[in-house]
């Protein structure tokens, strides 16, 4: 399954959730309406504090710790949904 | 024509429970345990402010009884006499005045209140003249240290005969908000430390003393419509950091035009200054005001040393660089100095100062 639009193509359908449940967090739980705009490069979307506030909160909601590497590489969105859905235990999935 | 005031000299006051960095990540970490999956993203954000030791209000074990704001209050109402002073009286004996030859009083803080302010319970205890003009300022943040200067120098002019003694109480670690988990708050956390300063100006027409820089001018700069930058939101628990990662950017995009436009009054441009004193505001605040003003690395060793040893002090820091640049007796007679600060508003003072 591919979730709908550009951003979404080549997500498996756990990533996809992922995705989702990053894009909620972000625009409900932090106000960062910035994060939400599909395929948004993270990096122009957000300064360094809102996008280390998104980092945390999402470690926090799958209860997986990134390295700064890794949190530093996801591009996009979907980059981090990616990292977070390949690391996450099954029980932390939406 | 009246010759300018002059700064005597500047005192300071730290209180003694000096703790490294490492022992307050280690004590924060069980708080951020209960709120945060990976605990050492959080330490590692203490790490990256570049402060070795802090020197807190009261010892470390005291702080997990300050529950509300009227006991952070309470403590920094006793500590912030005890701290402010110290740092007056060591102004003015290095001064070689009394405290009976203060004339004003500019008491500013952003870290704690009260009526009568700090500068009453001051007044009494170090006995100051009856006619003493208090003045005392809530609410310019970093900023007020250099304010508070400028502000007593304004007044000097007006008396030169007479003597102002501008305080800084600031008392970070009692704002802190142990429930407040947000990256903003972890980083304010790392960042922000306790002390006090007070610098002691003397009217033009009183003796110059050998080695006291002269307040040539003052500039105050206001940038509209940046409340949201940085300040406290007032809560239930005192006061909540609001801090914009925007601070160094705006920094950045105004100083070099403010300091230019300011030292051109005086027929005067960057390279004429000698010393830069500018506000430890953190790494990403002191390389923003270096990049905006095209300086060199070392321009500002001073304030990267103070941010190390002290961390930064709110509005006593740039005080303290001031001191510790008058203690290294490095400036010349005829040396230009500029002391900056910024601060909520958001705003910057920039003071010119010849020696």
């Amino acid at each position: 399954m591919v979730s709908g639009g550009a951003s979404g193509e080549g997500l498996t359908g756990r990533e996809a959730r992922v995705a989702a449940e990053i894009r909620r967090i972000a625009r409900e739980d932090l106000g960062l309406e910035a994060a939400a705009p599909a395929g948004a490069p993270l990096a122009s979307a957000l300064d360094s504090l809102a996008l280390l506030s998104l980092v945390v909160a999402v470690e926090d909601r799958f209860r997986v710790a990134l390295s700064d590497e890794a949190a530093a590489g996801a591009r996009s969105l979907e980059d981090l949904a990616r990292l977070v859905a390949a690391r996450a235990a099954p029980e932390a999935f939406p | 024509m009246t010759p300018n005031p002059s700064i005597l000299a500047v005192g300071r006051a730290l209180p003694p429970n000096a703790v490294d960095q490492e022992t307050l990540i280690a004590a924060l970490s069980a708080y951020w345990g209960a709120r945060h999956y990976n605990v050492e993203r959080l330490a590692e954000l203490h790490r990256a402010v570049k402060v070795g030791v802090r020197h807190l209000a009261l010892p470390l074990a005291e702080y997990p009884a300050l529950d509300s704001f009227q006991r952070c209050n309470d403590a920094f109402l006793r500590v912030g006499a005890d701290l402010g002073e110290a740092a007056v009286r060591d102004a003015l004996d290095r001064a070689g005045l009394a405290p009976r030859d203060v004339g004003h009083l500019y008491f500013v803080t952003v870290t704690g209140v009260s009526t009568p302010s700090l500068d009453a319970r001051l007044a009494n205890r170090l006995g100051l003249a009856p006619g003493v003009k208090r003045t005392p300022i809530f609410g310019l943040g970093c900023q007020a240290g250099a304010s508070g200067i400028a502000r007593a120098s304004d007044a000097l002019r007006a008396f030169p005969g007479q003597v102002a003694v501008a305080l800084s109480v600031e008392l970070c670690s009692l704002t802190l908000q142990r429930d407040d988990a947000s990256v903003t708050n972890v980083i304010a956390t790392g960042l922000f430390g306790d002390g006090a300063a007070a610098a002691v100006l003397a009217g033009g027409e009183r003796p110059a003393a050998p080695g006291a820089p002269r307040v040539l001018a003052t500039r105050s700069v206001f940038y509209p419509d940046t409340e949201w930058v940085m300040g406290w939101d007032v809560v239930d628990t005192g006061f909540k950091v609001v801090l914009s990662a925007k601070v160094p950017q705006v920094i950045e995009a105004n100083i070099g035009r403010d300091v230019d436009a300011f030292l051109a009054e005086h027929g005067l441009d960057r390279a004429a200054i000698r010393h830069w004193i500018a506000h430890t505001g953190g790494p990403k605040v002191l390389e923003a005001f270096r990049r905006g003003l095209g300086l060199p690395e070392a321009a500002l060793a001073r304030s990267w040393a103070s941010l190390r040893d002290v961390g930064n002090l709110s509005s006593a820091s740039v005080l303290f660089v001031l001191a510790d640049l008058l203690d290294s007796g490095e400036p010349r007679p005829g040396d230009l100095g500029l002391l900056a600060a910024m601060g909520p508003g958001f705003s910057a003072e920039l003071v010119l100062l010849r020696w």
